[in-house]
């Protein structure tokens, strides 16, 4: 069971936050309280016990996307503050404190397992006998069925036998917005579904599932069953082993600007800084013909956060855009951009700029 | 429930019907969402990275709280919250990122804080006349990468860049490690944007220079929000470099490499970035150089041709005293390590006191200076380290940067104001300027009678005449007494 390391979040707390730079919700929204250090000093005086939690100091608290950009440039090596702010938040609602604005999302996953509601882009594909197991996650499914259409295509064209479940939200979410025991029944739910699939590997291309499954199911006591594969290193092996082969540039003609065929990829900060993925989407792109790869100015892993982290578009939907908007800004002019999130894509869908998912393009340009 | 919060240094509060009143009047200027009376932005905007404030966080308290936090996002919303609040004569305190280390933005006697970080763009790049204007709010890192994409650099790069704002920088002189080369932030300035108490907003022509009476816009250069607000700046930048020579030597002696620096300063050279470590601090930060020497390292950027020839003429000076080449990757390591000071949040937790004191010396006190601040430090019961290197000059001398660490068991603040009497002693007496950079804020403003002498009443009368009403942020500047924190 995680619990708040007191050191860390204090070496947070006592620390002038060097940085600040790093943390967008900071940049965007320029209050103190939604500062690294100022949610770290709430968390540490709450958690002493000089402060008693109200909704000002959970909202504040609540401002991290997860993205640790403000570990970039930290001195303490073992300091995640994204956990210890996760934890502490989780005794607000022992003292009855809660953010209404969460609530329906809640309510959601209660009921149909997904914090967007019912499922509607559920995809099934019962194989016993598959040894694959692909994880879509809900926010491909109520937001980019393409994707998983275009993971479905690619497995087709590569000739890999895979089931898809009927699946649950990984819990994730539940857990952001402090309900601890319902992320811990998806889990449960989640790791029966996997156990009674005979799969042996999980791929997942949410990088929020991922770090859920890898990371936090431990900590609930729910280790899962299977090998978990990243999508990225997935999709590269089938390249490396010469199951899928791009042929073309995949980029859709009349999205185009200029004629110049140009890709910029966005790095999810999971995959990039928690997974520390960051060079297999680079090698898939450059497994495709007729593209140029143009980096924005943050990439790898320096890479800024698209907004979309911890469930910002649902928690925070203003500060999500704001961010996304901002992180636009770093990417060259008459680009299409790529990227390997379904949050991330989500994000960065502002102003009918064309976004595709890696898997997407990747499907396109094996056709 | 802030009543569980002690605070430690309050003097006082504004009447809470008066308070309410501004609120609602300050929510039509401003949107009902740049105004919070939340516990969460009280207590996050009340203290910066003065040592003493994590001392009493960790005990649960605080210096003091505003009742209220507004975030502009206009110099025109500056003007009319300020004036509102003149009317009312309820104080106002600036916030920028709260990297000062003095106290500078506790609200002493509660009142308003305002948060400036929501004005926080460039507005414009000159590049004929290679000239930025920028708001006050700006993030120092933020202002460097986006005019790093423009071709340019602001040549100011202090400890604190990536956690202080353009405006912070201003309000308190601040420093940059390359401000040998492109000066302190006041040899940038080339004209400021403030507003007043009463409202009025004001600022200075960006021409090179003027000879039309005092600047009065410079008047508000240090003024730690005291006279009124910066809200935006024209400042110097220049074409990225072409090109950076990196070099560090060891001396025998202290006075040697001083010497080695006097004497290029004074043959016109300017690299970026000069550095004297004693030798204890040489240990520290170089081990593989040992404890027995003392380090200097030098970055030298410009043009190619330029930084050739100065290469030159410093290596003569340097060779000249005795120096010792070391190679460039003591640099190469600096220049990674800069910017960590996590270290002092590690100490404090194991009980540790850890704090820099900054001086100005000339070159003939230089070392005396050096060796006076560091008696003084280590004659207070408690203090296991007192070191100190040169980290910026100039052609009449150069900033002496001390770092001391004590254990003094449950004393932590009086200790702590011990040592700060001692090593102010020391400093006045050997002729330093009691501040290079880090500026005064609340602490140091009980020294700044005797470093201004009869200078200290022209500043009051220029207090009282800026702010008659001793609205802005009281209690600074050692404008008035604080004696909660003097007893």
């Amino acid at each position: 069971m995680a619990e708040v390391n007191m050191e860390q979040l204090l070496n947070c707390a006592l620390c002038p936050n060097m940085c600040r730079n790093e943390c967008p919700v900071l940049q965007i929204l320029g209050r103190e309280a939604v500062a690294p250090s100022g949610k770290a000093r709430i968390s540490a005086m709450i958690k002493e016990g000089h402060l008693a939690w109200d909704e000002a100091m959970l909202e504040a608290t609540s401002n991290c996307l997860g993205c640790r950009g403000c570990t970039i440039h930290c001195p303490f090596p073992e300091l995640n503050l994204c956990d210890e702010l996760l934890f502490t938040r989780l005794t607000a609602k022992a003292d009855g404190v809660g953010l209404p604005a969460c609530e329906p999302y809640l309510n959601n996953l209660k009921k149909y397992s997904s914090p967007y509601g019912q499922k509607t882009g559920v995809v099934v594909k019962p194989d016993q006998g598959a040894e694959v197991l692909i994880f879509n996650g809900c926010t491909s499914l109520a937001n980019n069925p393409a994707s998983i259409e275009a993971v479905r295509s690619l497995l087709n064209r590569a000739g890999v036998s895979y089931q898809m479940i009927d699946e649950d939200c990984c819990g994730y979410p539940a857990e952001v917005w402090g309900d601890k025991e319902l992320a811990r029944q998806l889990a449960a739910e989640n790791n029966r579904k996997f156990t009674e699939s005979g799969a042996k590997k999980l791929i997942i291309n949410c990088p929020e599932c991922w770090s859920t499954f890898t990371r936090r199911y431990p900590d609930w006591d729910q280790q899962v069953p299977l090998e978990i594969i990243d999508g990225p290193t997935f999709f590269l092996q089938l390249i490396r082993d010469g199951h899928l082969q791009p042929t073309q540039s995949g980029l859709p003609d009349e999205k185009i600007d200029s004629g110049k065929k140009m890709v910029s990829y966005h790095d999810p900060c999971i995959w990039a800084r928690t997974a520390e993925k960051t060079e297999q989407p680079p090698e898939i792109l450059q497994s495709i013909p007729g593209i140029t790869v143009q980096e924005p100015f943050t990439s790898g892993a320096c890479t800024r956060c698209c907004g979309g982290g911890s469930m910002f578009q649902l928690s925070f939907p203003r500060t999500a855009s704001a961010i996304a908007r901002r992180r636009l800004e770093e990417f060259p002019e008459g680009a299409v951009l790529v990227t390997a999130c379904p949050f991330c894509r989500e994000g960065l869908f502002q102003d009918g700029r064309p976004v595709l998912e890696l898997v997407e393009l990747l499907d396109r340009a094996c056709q | 429930m802030v009543d569980l919060i002690r605070t430690v240094l309050q003097k006082g509060q504004i009447e809470q019907t008066l308070i309410d009143q501004y609120a609602r009047e300050t929510a039509e200027i401003v949107g009902k969402d740049n105004v919070s009376v939340n516990r969460a932005d009280l207590l996050s905007t009340c203290r910066d990275y003065w040592p003493v404030n994590n001392v009493w966080m960790v005990e649960g308290a605080v210096p003091a709280l505003p009742q209220l936090v507004v975030w502009p996002q206009h110099t025109s919303e500056v003007s009319r919250l300020l004036a509102l609040a003149n009317a009312k004569k309820i104080p106002v305190t600036p916030f920028g990122e709260g990297s000062g280390a003095l106290g500078g933005v506790v609200p002493l006697k509660g009142g308003i804080t305002l948060d400036l970080k929501r004005i926080n763009k460039i507005r414009f790049i000159d590049h004929e006349n290679l000239m930025v204007t920028v708001d006050c709010g700006m993030n120092g890192a933020l202002y460097e990468e986006e005019l790093n994409r423009a071709g340019y650099t602001g040549g100011h790069f202090p400890q604190s860049l990536r956690c202080s704002t353009v405006g912070g920088w201003l309000s308190c002189r601040a420093a940059g490690q390359f401000s040998t080369r492109y000066g302190k932030i006041e040899d940038m300035v080339v004209s400021l944007e403030a507003v007043l108490p009463d409202g009025t907003v004001f600022s200075g022509r960006s021409v090179p220079r003027t000879a039309t009476g005092p600047r009065v816009d410079h008047l508000m250069l240090g003024s730690e929000g005291t006279l009124g607000i910066i809200t935006s700046a024209t400042l110097r930048i220049w074409p990225l470099p072409e090109k950076r020579h990196l070099a560090s030597y060891t001396f025998e002696q202290l006075e040697d490499g001083l010497e080695a620096i006097r004497l290029f300063m004074r043959a016109g050279t300017r690299p970026a970035v000069v550095r004297l470590y004693d030798a204890q601090e040489t240990g520290n930060h170089f081990p593989e150089l040992g404890d027995k020497r003392f380090a200097l390292i030098l970055l030298i950027e410009g043009s190619a041709k330029i930084v050739d020839a100065e290469t030159s003429v410093i290596e003569d000076c340097v060779m000249g005293q005795g120096g010792l080449d070391e190679g460039v990757e003591h640099v190469e390591h600096w220049l990674e390590k800069r910017f960590n000071i996590g270290v002092a949040s590690m100490l404090f937790q194991k009980g540790a006191v850890l704090d820099t004191i900054e001086v100005t010396t000339n070159w003939h006190n230089a070392h005396s200076t050096y060796l006076a601040m560091q008696q003084a430090l280590l004659a207070v019961e408690g203090t296991m380290l007192a070191s100190g290197h040169y980290s910026h000059v100039y052609p009449e001398g150069a900033a002496l940067y001390v770092t001391t660490v004590g254990f003094p068991g449950d004393h932590k603040l009086a200790y702590y104001k011990k040592l700060w009497q001692a090593a102010m002693e020391a400093a006045i007496t050997g002729g330093a300027a009691i501040s290079h950079h880090h500026g005064v804020g609340l602490h140091r403003g009980l020294w700044m009678a005797e470093e201004h002498g009869s200078g200290m009443d022209v500043l009051r009368k220029i207090k009282a005449a800026f702010d008659p009403h001793g609205i802005m942020n009281p209690g600074k500047l050692g404008l008035e007494e604080v004696r909660e924190w003097q007893k």
